[in-house]
Parts: C-alpha cells; sequence; structure tokens
C-alpha cells in the first residue's frame, strides 16, 4: 500500500517537474502604445544595410523609476539609389522613436517631445548605445547610423539636443553596435564605436548568382572603429589611432566591455563578421593591444573564422571571471569563450550545450541574465538569418526563427520555452526589469516589423538589483565589478547588437533571503554591504576616498 | 607520326616525281600552316595518282587541321575504299565524323585504331557508356592528369550512373534503392526535409539495407539536428559494428552535443576499426581535450599532423595544439604551433586566380 502510494507521488512529483520546466517564462505581446514599425525598405539592389538595422534602448531617461524605450529606425531607400545618396526620414515612419513607459506599463510615444524627431536625412539607422556621458544623472544617447551619428544630449527635463558637432562625435561610414565606458577610468564614459565595413550603395553588388541575394562580408574591404575619449567639457577627442583601436581594421558588428585580466582597466571585445574576433587588451596607458588569437578568443575551436555579430562578455559560470559569448551564423555554433582567469580563454561551445542549441541558427542580439532567479545567468538570443531567401538556397536554414531561450544549469545551458510560437528575423535585443518586478525582461526588434516585448513571467524566487552611484568613478559606476552571493556583473550597458540595455545590475538570488554585495569600482575602490535584504532595487553609492 | 608513316608508304607504293614534287610542298606548307595552300598541293596528288589512298589521307588530314570536318570525310572514305585496313584513315576519319556529330559511325572506325581515348569519347557521344567508360579509363591509365580525358571521364561515369539510376527509379519505383537513390539526389540538393522523408521510406521497406541508416544521420548533421543524427548512426552503427565511418559519425555526433565521454568511447572504436584516419584523430582528440585529458589529445593531434602534414585538417589540428598549450603554460610551443596554422591558412586563403564575384 505504501509502495504504491509512494509510486503514485513520484510519478506526480516526475509530472510536476517536467511542467515546471516546460512553462513559458515569457509573456510576449505588443505593449500597449508601443506602435513602432522598423522600416528598413528593402530593395531588388539588395543593399546590405536594408538587413542589419534594428537597435532598442531600454532606459529611464526621466528618472521616473520606469524603464523607457528607444528604438532606432532605419530609413527610405530607393530603388536603386542615387548619388549622392540621400534617406528621407522626414516622413514619421522612418523617425527614432521614444517611448515613454506609465504607471500601468502601457507606452506613450514622446519622440517629438523630447526633441528626437530629427533622425536626419542622410542617415540610415543601426544602433544605439546609452551613457550619462556628463555625469549629470541622466541618460544620453548615441545612435550610429550607416551615414552620420547623433549624440544627444539628455537635458532632465524630457528632452534631448543634438550636441553631436559640438561633442565631435559624428563618425563616418557605417557604424554599427556602440557603448560607453570608462577606458581610462577618468569618471567620464568615454565611446567606442563599432563600424562594419568600407561600403556604400553606390558600390554595392548582389551576390548568390541566380539566388540574387546579399553579398557576404568578405566581398568589401574591411575599416577600423572608432575610439572617441570624453574630454569632459561636452567634447570629445578621436584617439583611434594614438590608442591602437584603429592599427587593427576588421568587419565589427557588435561590442562587448568587460576587465578580462582582472587589471583594473576595461577591455573591448569585438564580434567581427567572417573574420577572427578582436580582444583589445586596455594596457591601462590610454593605449590597447589587439590579443585575440594569443588569448584564444579569435577564432573556433576548430580555427575557423567566425561570422560574430552580437557578443556579450559577461560570467556565465560563476567563477568570478567575464566570459564571452559570440553569435553567429548557422554551421558556426555560438562561440563560448570561458575566461580561465589567467589572461586566457578556452572555447567551451560544446560543453556549453550551443553546439545543439545554436549550430542552425543566425544570432544577432544577446544577453546573459537570470530570467528565473536561480543564480544563474541564462542565455537569450535574438535570432533570423541575414537572407530573406534563404530556405530556397538552403532549406533547411530559415529566415525567420524562434528567439533562443536557454536556462543556465551550473554552466551548461538547456534550451527552455520563451513563450513564442512565430518566428521573425529578428534584430537587437535589450534586457531589463520593465515593470520592476525582480524579473528581467526583454525587448527585440524585428527587422522591417514590431519590436517584442517578452516580460518575465517566471518563477518567484527572491532577486537583488543595484544601481551604482559613481563618485570618484563615473556617475553609473559602468566597468564596476559586482558580486552578489557568488555571482559576478560588469557593469555595462553595452553588448548585444545594436543596443543598449537597463544601466542596473539585476541578480537572482535563489531561495537566499539576504545578501553579501562587493564592488570594485573603477576607481580602484572596494567596498563590501554585508546582509542586504533581498527583493529590493538597492542604489549603492561609491565611498569617498579616505 | 601520322604524316612520317604516310610519306614512308607512298615511298614504297612508288608514285609519279610530279605527285611526290606535290606531296612534299603539301607537307612544306603544313608545316608552316598554311593549310589551304597543302589542301590544293595535296588535292594535285590524288589527281594525279587516284588509286594511291595516301594522297586521300593526307589531303582529309589538311582538312581536319584546316577544321574543315566536313571536307575531311570524303577523301579519307575514298582511301579507305582504296585500302580498307589503312589504321590512320580509321582514325582520322573517326575525328572527322565525331566532330560532324555522326558519333555511332566515329565508332566503328575508332575500334580500328589504338585510340581509347578518341573511341572512349565517341562512344560516350554515341550513348555507348559502359563501353565509354572502360575505354576512357584505359586511356587515364596512360594518361592519368589530362584535363579532358578526366571531364570526359567523370561525364561518362555520371552519365551512366546516372542511366542506372534513372532505370531503377522507372522499373522499380517503390523499391527502397529507389527511395535512397531519390534521398541522395535531394541531399546533395540541400534539400534535407525531402532527403530526410526518402531515406525514411528506404529504411522502412528494406532496415537492413547497410549505410541506409548513416546516410539518413547525415541529412540530420547537415542540419544540425545532433539527437536525431545520434540516433541513426547509432542504428548504423548497430546493425554494422565493424563499419569505422558510422562509428566515427556517431562519435561526432554525440561530441556536437557536449556528451564527451561517450564520443570519445565511440571514435577510439572507430580507431580501432581503421587506424589513423585523420578525421578521426582530430575528433578524438578534440574530445580527449574537452575531457581533460590533454596528453592523448595532444597525441591524437600530433598524428593527424604527422599524416596530414599541410592539409586543413593539418591547420585544425596545429591550432588544437596552440590552444592546449596555452593552457599548459607552455608559450614557445603554443606560438609555434599558432605560427604553423597561420602559415598554412595563409597558404591556403592565398588567391591563385580572380577574386570570387
Amino acid at each position: 500500500m505504501h509502495w504504491l502510494r509512494w509510486r503514485c507521488c513520484s510519478g506526480l512529483l516526475a509530472l510536476a517537474s517536467v511542467v515546471t520546466s516546460s512553462m513559458p517564462i515569457f509573456e510576449v505581446s505588443l505593449s500597449r502604445g508601443l506602435d513602432f514599425t522598423h522600416r528598413n525598405s528593402p530593395t531588388p539592389q539588395k543593399y546590405l544595410i536594408e538587413t542589419m538595422g534594428g537597435g532598442v534602448a531600454l532606459l529611464d531617461y526621466n528618472n521616473d523609476g520606469l524603464l523607457d524605450i528607444f528604438l532606432v529606425n532605419s530609413g527610405r531607400l530607393t530603388s536603386p539609389m542615387q548619388t549622392p545618396e540621400t534617406f528621407d526620414r522626414h516622413d514619421p515612419l522612418y523617425w527614432n522613436r521614444l517611448y515613454r513607459q506609465n504607471r500601468d506599463g502601457s507606452f506613450t510615444d514622446v519622440t517629438a517631445a523630447a526633441g528626437l524627431s530629427n533622425a536626419g536625412d542622410g542617415n540610415y539607422g543601426m544602433g544605439v548605445a546609452v551613457g550619462d556621458y556628463d555625469n549629470d544623472g541622466y541618460p544620453d544617447l548615441y545612435v550610429t547610423s550607416y551615414g552620420k551619428n547623433v549624440l544627444y544630449h539628455n537635458n532632465g527635463d524630457g528632452t534631448f539636443t543634438d550636441v553631436t558637432a559640438k561633442a565631435g562625435v559624428a563618425g563616418v561610414g557605417w557604424s554599427v553596435s556602440a557603448g560607453f565606458f570608462d577606458y581610462d577610468n577618468d569618471g567620464k564614459l568615454d565611446l567606442f564605436v563599432a563600424r562594419y565595413m568600407e561600403w556604400d550603395t553606390k558600390h554595392s553588388k548582389t551576390c548568390g548568382g541566380e539566388w540574387h541575394t546579399y553579398c557576404p562580408p568578405e566581398e568589401f574591404p574591411a575599416t577600423t572603429n572608432i575610439l572617441y575619449h570624453n574630454n569632459g567639457d561636452g567634447t570629445f577627442t578621436d584617439v583611434s589611432q594614438r590608442s591602437g583601436i584603429a592599427a587593427k581594421k576588421g568587419r565589427a558588428l557588435g561590442v562587448a566591455f568587460a576587465d578580462y585580466d582582472d587589471d583594473g582597466f576595461t577591455d573591448i571585445f569585438v564580434a567581427n563578421d567572417g573574420m577572427q574576433q578582436y580582444l583589445f587588451h586596455n594596457n591601462g596607458n590610454g593605449t590597447f593591444t589587439e590579443r585575440g588569437l594569443e588569448a584564444g578568443a579569435a577564432l573556433s575551436e576548430d580555427g575557423r573564422r567566425l561570422s560574430g555579430m552580437g557578443v556579450v562578455f559577461q560570467d556565465y559560470d560563476n567563477d568570478g571571471r567575464p566570459d564571452i559569448i559570440v553569435t553567429e551564423l548557422p554551421r558556426e555554433i555560438y562561440g563560448v569563450y570561458h575566461n580561465e582567469g589567467n589572461g586566457l580563454f578556452t572555447y567551451r561551445s560544446l560543453e556549453a550545450g550551443l553546439g545543439v542549441l545554436s549550430s542552425g541558427s543566425s544570432g544577432w542580439g544577446v544577453g546573459l541574465e537570470d530570467f528565473d532567479n536561480d543564480g544563474w545567468k541564462d542565455l537569450f538570443v535574438a535570432q533570423g538569418h541575414v537572407l530573406d531567401n534563404v530556405e530556397q538556397i538552403d532549406p533547411s536554414l530559415h529566415y525567420q526563427e524562434l528567439p533562443l531561450l536557454a536556462i543556465n544549469q551550473r554552466g551548461r545551458f538547456q534550451k527552455a520555452d520563451a513563450g513564442v510560437s512565430s518566428p521573425w528575423a529578428a534584430r537587437g535585443a535589450a534586457f531589463g526589469d520593465l515593470n520592476n518586478d525582480g524579473r528581467e525582461d526583454v525587448v527585440m526588434t524585428v527587422l522591417g516589423g514590431h519590436p517584442q516585448v517578452f516580460l518575465n513571467r517566471g518563477p518567484k524566487q527572491h532577486w537583488l538589483v543595484v544601481t551604482l552611484r559613481g563618485t570618484s568613478s563615473n556617475r553609473d559606476g559602468l566597468g564596476a565589478r559586482v558580486r552578489v552571493n557568488g555571482q559576478t556583473r560588469f557593469a555595462t550597458t553595452a553588448g548585444s547588437y545594436l543596443s543598449a540595455s537597463d544601466k542596473r545590475l539585476h541578480f537572482g538570488l535563489g531561495s537566499a533571503e539576504t545578501a553579501k554585495i562587493e564592488i570594485a569600482w573603477p576607481s580602484g575602490i572596494h567596498q563590501t554591504l554585508n546582509d542586504v535584504h533581498a527583493d529590493q532595487f538597492l542604489e549603492v553609492r561609491e565611498p569617498e576616498r579616505p | 607520326m601520322i604524316w612520317a608513316v604516310l610519306c614512308f608508304l607512298l615511298a614504297f607504293q612508288g608514285p609519279s616525281s610530279e605527285a611526290l614534287r606535290h606531296m612534299q610542298a603539301g607537307t612544306e606548307a603544313e608545316k608552316k600552316r598554311q593549310f589551304s595552300v597543302a589542301i590544293t598541293e595535296f588535292r594535285e596528288v590524288t589527281r594525279l595518282e587516284p588509286t594511291v589512298p595516301d594522297g586521300f589521307v593526307r589531303l582529309g588530314q589538311a582538312f581536319l587541321e584546316n577544321h574543315d570536318f566536313g571536307a575531311a570525310i570524303p577523301p579519307l572514305k575514298q582511301a579507305l575504299k582504296l585500302s580498307p585496313e589503312l589504321s590512320a584513315a580509321h582514325q582520322l576519319l573517326g575525328y572527322a565524323l565525331l566532330a560532324q556529330g555522326y558519333a555511332a559511325e566515329a565508332v566503328s572506325h575508332l575500334q580500328k585504331t589504338d585510340d581509347k581515348a578518341a573511341l572512349g569519347i565517341a562512344q560516350l557521344e554515341a550513348g555507348q557508356l559502359p563501353d565509354a567508360v572502360v575505354n576512357l579509363q584505359a586511356a587515364l591509365a596512360n594518361r592519368p592528369n589530362d584535363p579532358d580525358l578526366l571531364y570526359y571521364f567523370g561525364r561518362a561515369s555520371g552519365l551512366l550512373s546516372k542511366q542506372s539510376i534513372d532505370t531503377l527509379l522507372a522499373n522499380y519505383p517503390d523499391s527502397a534503392r529507389a527511395h535512397q537513390a531519390m534521398a541522395e539526389n535531394y541531399y546533395v540538393l540541400r534539400q534535407m526535409p525531402q532527403a530526410e522523408r526518402e531515406f525514411q521510406e528506404a529504411i522502412r521497406l528494406r532496415p537492413d539495407t547497410p549505410r541506409l541508416h548513416l546516410e539518413l544521420g547525415l541529412v540530420y548533421a547537415g542540419s544540425s539536428q545532433w539527437s536525431k543524427a545520434e540516433e541513426a548512426f547509432r542504428a548504423e552503427t548497430k546493425m554494422q559494428p565493424g563499419n569505422a565511418e558510422a562509428a566515427y559519425q556517431l562519435g561526432n555526433a554525440l561530441l556536437q552535443q557536449g556528451m564527451m565521454r561517450e564520443a570519445r568511447a565511440e571514435l577510439k572504436r572507430a580507431d580501432t576499426l581503421q587506424p589513423e584516419m585523420p578525421e578521426t584523430l582530430y575528433s578524438l582528440g578534440k574530445a580527449a581535450s574537452l575531457e581533460g585529458d590533454a596528453a592523448s589529445a595532444e597525441k591524437a593531434w600530433m598524428k593527424v599532423i604527422e599524416i596530414e602534414k599541410t592539409s586543413d585538417l593539418a591547420a585544425k589540428a596545429h591550432f588544437a595544439l596552440a590552444g592546449l598549450y596555452r593552457k599548459q603554460g607552455k608559450m614557445e610551443d603554443a606560438q609555434r604551433e599558432m605560427t604553423e596554422f597561420q602559415r598554412l591558412q595563409d597558404t591556403a586563403t592565398r588567391p591563385e586566380g580572380p577574386q570570387k564575384q
């Protein structure tokens, strides 16, 4: 009798476990008021820019405690484009959009009121970076384009001002992902701009013979990335040459920052398309040395070049060191470069389970976030192939794909139900807690489509969200290493693809009701907080130097 | 060569001195590639010596060299009327007929010569595929690097293969082999869902056919469905426990899924069944490395380099060794392997011709 009862209950437990693990974490919907449509204007000319856009940022631009959404639009293309190139963006259909989040979770389009409707006729929009470059407590926006980039200063009154000319950060060519970080630890955020290639519509071409499709990156010359040093007076100086960044030409799409060798200076990882990846080691004297190959983070395990697109530079296995995950094209497997702690990385895609999860997919925006609050960062990837006719060329591949949600089981990822059934040609992805419920949400952009909001309805476990308030360091503490109960996050808004995420640092605590917080600030100051209560949004102010 | 033989024959048969003079004039003109002059001279020889076949042969040859294949046929036929066993005339007439599209007629003349290459080509054009394959293969034995022969042999073999498959499909459309053949076609075209469907039907009809599960596994592997690939490879290894390729593919599928221990065991089995296969050794090294057995990984990859030396696989092995040494802190060794890797990569990627468009 007892034996039978045990069998019965054990069976139910097993069933419950299956049900729990198969329950979708996200509820996916088009949030009220978020009426944005990305316009990429595809043409028969197959201009490469058409397939690459779709940046998104999560930021609290008005400091009301709720995350707002900024979406980058692309622009109107003519078929064929005339010389000189113009991208008509006067029509509101082609504007970038800022959506303010209301208390009820709906959004209001505040683009015009915020002064962001001047998307620029010469620009075909790509991505966005967020950072408080003047330390005034309000996040500023940097919008990248094929054409001229734009820096919008947040005036703190709900409006922005285009300060590009004064700041000297317009750039040229085809900029993609960008990010703010403080490479010289002077307390002011500098700016890195990843550029894709030397390309223009005049020199565009199609490839694939009868398939008439977009060309691979190797068909066009590589180009340099740009590093701007923040002078602290509202201007920046282009230090690409003297810092050594411009010494390496590449085909960059993604960029992420972390101090991989724990020397106190933030390093740069650049995801390059169709070539080796770049790891720019910060020498601590204003210069960088590219060390991808010698550090073991440049190629696949087999020495193959990767189609690097998005990148995240965070610790996935809770050993305290930032690892790198690069999203790529099908048949390549998303690259997992595990940080060994001695300045070296090992390729661990297979051990991490990504051989199965990614070898048939094209990944773009990517994030490592603890979606189920169990203390292990999970993986989310926005997916969809580059070529809109890829099914004709290779029926086993798909232009539109479901996003990948993979739950981290102590360093090994296992596919989970993301709560969606319709595939998209997704590109950007930004991460943050939209509804302040302690669970990380995702906003994913869709090429030529509507953005998708993934509201986290995952298990209720304990959590902690830390907001850094730098004093000696930059005001948002970007570049800080924060450890909470054995997990580590590197403070950044950059990473993913074309996108910028919430600056707040989210930690899942599992069943722990308190936490120990250890912060290594970019200034070099170390700070420890013990017995911090779980389930709160905590602002931590950097202590003054003794 | 042909012309020297003909001169000898002509001299032996004792033509008139005037005919000989025209013969020499024609020959000189031919040397200078003045073929219309040569044609006039050789025509004069045939007028003066209408019963001697050699003038007709030279005339036919001059027409051939002038690329006037149709005009070459009547004098060559006349030569054979006068001397039916004249091998040179059969050969030249075979060429002329082949060039004019009379492949079947060309075959009958070329069969009387030793020119296996021309005979094989004629047979290919005449649709006599099995004979064409035999003769072209014989010709290739003497000239193994001749691009024309390689092309014709490839074409003949391909057509023969297609012919067999067409017959199979027409006569036995519901047979396991017919489904297998269709599946293989789809696989080549990368139409994986169709290939999968056909292989599954073939397996349903004749589950014990060797290689069916292996090929189905390759379809799954080709579309990165690794657990299904594993299942198919496992079925093949169960049916053919001595098949090294199946063991290798199973090991590789397990490796892709991060199942290092099982992968390594299967790859070891593949290596035992067929030792010194570079692909197996490379994957074996990978599995060993992932399991933390650096010594075995190093040994396997060194073996790959020993066997392959400069191939892509050798480059991969150098790269893998560089990573392994770096991890062990042997920076000099790592640098050496990385340099070698880069050297092989540079060699492999050095452009040999115009860049792709």
